[in-house]
């Protein structure tokens, strides 16, 4: 479908909101389709649009509007703040997930030999040793660390 | 009757979603103050319902806040506001045609809040209409936006709107010629 805007459209869309129509221009519009056409839509909508703005029922309250924003933009604040703390928690996870599977084999051997070796008796400094080994006590420290942060990060998806 | 300020551009509506709230709550009153009964009137004569143009309004609000548009002025924040506003009337008819993608034509909605269409015959005139050419006429003959905000708000090609525009004007046109409607001219 084709048409051609007419070159009065401007000054008969003016004289329509102002109200003020010039003799030539009224008999413009009252010959011109296109015109005549929008005369009547725009007088039409303004009307309605007069009648919907003097509408008796209030607007909505902003207030709430303003909260429910200012509380999303402190979550939002909050999330990033805790971006990084969130990340060396997975970390973390991964790492005591993958020194578990590393030494899942030997682990339970490991801990048993660990066990009836240890010297409750020794001093704290021997402790490593007594326990048989240095790598045991990181293994089981990055696992309780891993465990920890996981179980953080589950607290807070639940918060 | 005001005239929309220049469109957002692709790169600041995709910058808006990661801001935060910037006006102060007085500077937030004012702005809604200005704006609330021309935007819902919008809504109302797009969705035609009452309710549901207040529900609307509060979620474009919200999500101007949200969004963290700072504008260069009134008019500008005003012109993001309608864009807001149109998306989510989009996604209203997107919900309630699950089917196609796009806002529909003819919404089928006459008669679902009848006591706005039906409240003068202008109304009544714009429910048998489709919802994108009543929100394109609001937006040009009311709001006073020129062809580019109209496209920059309803998301369309800036080229297709003149002719777009001269459709549905021809279309209500015609409708309130067979409700027997004539405007009340001082000149005439």
């Amino acid at each position: 479908m084709t048409h051609a805007e007419c070159p009065h459209e401007k000054a008969v869309l003016a004289a329509v909101r102002s109200g003020e129509w010039s003799p030539e221009l009224e008999e413009h519009r009252n010959g011109c389709l296109s015109c005549a056409e929008l005369t009547v839509v725009v007088a039409a909508l303004t009307n309605d649009a007069k009648a919907l703005m003097a509408m008796q029922e209030p607007v909505p309250d902003p207030s709430p509007v303003w909260l429910r924003a200012r509380l999303a933009s402190k979550e939002r604040d909050f999330q990033r703040a805790t971006r990084a703390i969130v990340w060396v928690q997975r970390a973390a996870v991964g790492l005591a997930l993958g020194i578990g599977v590393a030494f899942a084999p030997n682990v339970w051997h490991t801990l048993k030999t660990a066990a009836a070796s240890l010297d409750l008796g020794s001093p704290v400094l021997d402790v490593p040793r007594a326990a048989g080994s240095p790598l045991l006590i990181v293994v089981c420290s990055m696992m309780i660390l891993g465990l920890l942060a996981a179980w953080e990060l589950i607290a807070a998806r639940e918060v | 009757m005001f005239a929309l300020a220049m469109p957002v551009s692709p790169a600041q509506a995709a910058d808006l979603p990661e801001r935060s709230v910037i006006m102060d709550e007085a500077s937030f009153s004012r702005f809604h103050r200005l704006t609330a009964r021309p935007l819902r009137a919008y809504l109302l004569r797009s969705c035609g319902d009452l309710d549901l143009a207040n529900d609307l309004l509060q979620e474009t609000y919200f999500r101007f806040l949200k969004s963290g548009f700072e504008g260069n002025d009134d008019g500008h924040r005003r012109n993001y506001l309608y864009r807001i506003a149109t998306n989510l009337l989009t996604d209203h008819y997107r919900r309630q045609r699950p089917q196609t993608h796009e806002v529909p034509e003819e919404d089928g909605s006459r008669g679902h809040a009848d006591e706005i269409h039906l409240r003068n015959d202008v109304g009544g005139a714009m429910a048998e209409i489709g919802a994108r050419d009543r929100q394109m006429l609001w937006l040009a003959y009311v709001e006073g936006a020129s062809h580019r905000e109209i496209a920059e708000i309803m998301s369309l090609k800036p080229a297709s709107v003149r002719s777009m525009l001269f459709r549905a004007r021809k279309r209500l046109a015609d409708e309130l010629r067979s409700r027997g409607l004539r405007p009340k001219l001082e000149g005439s």
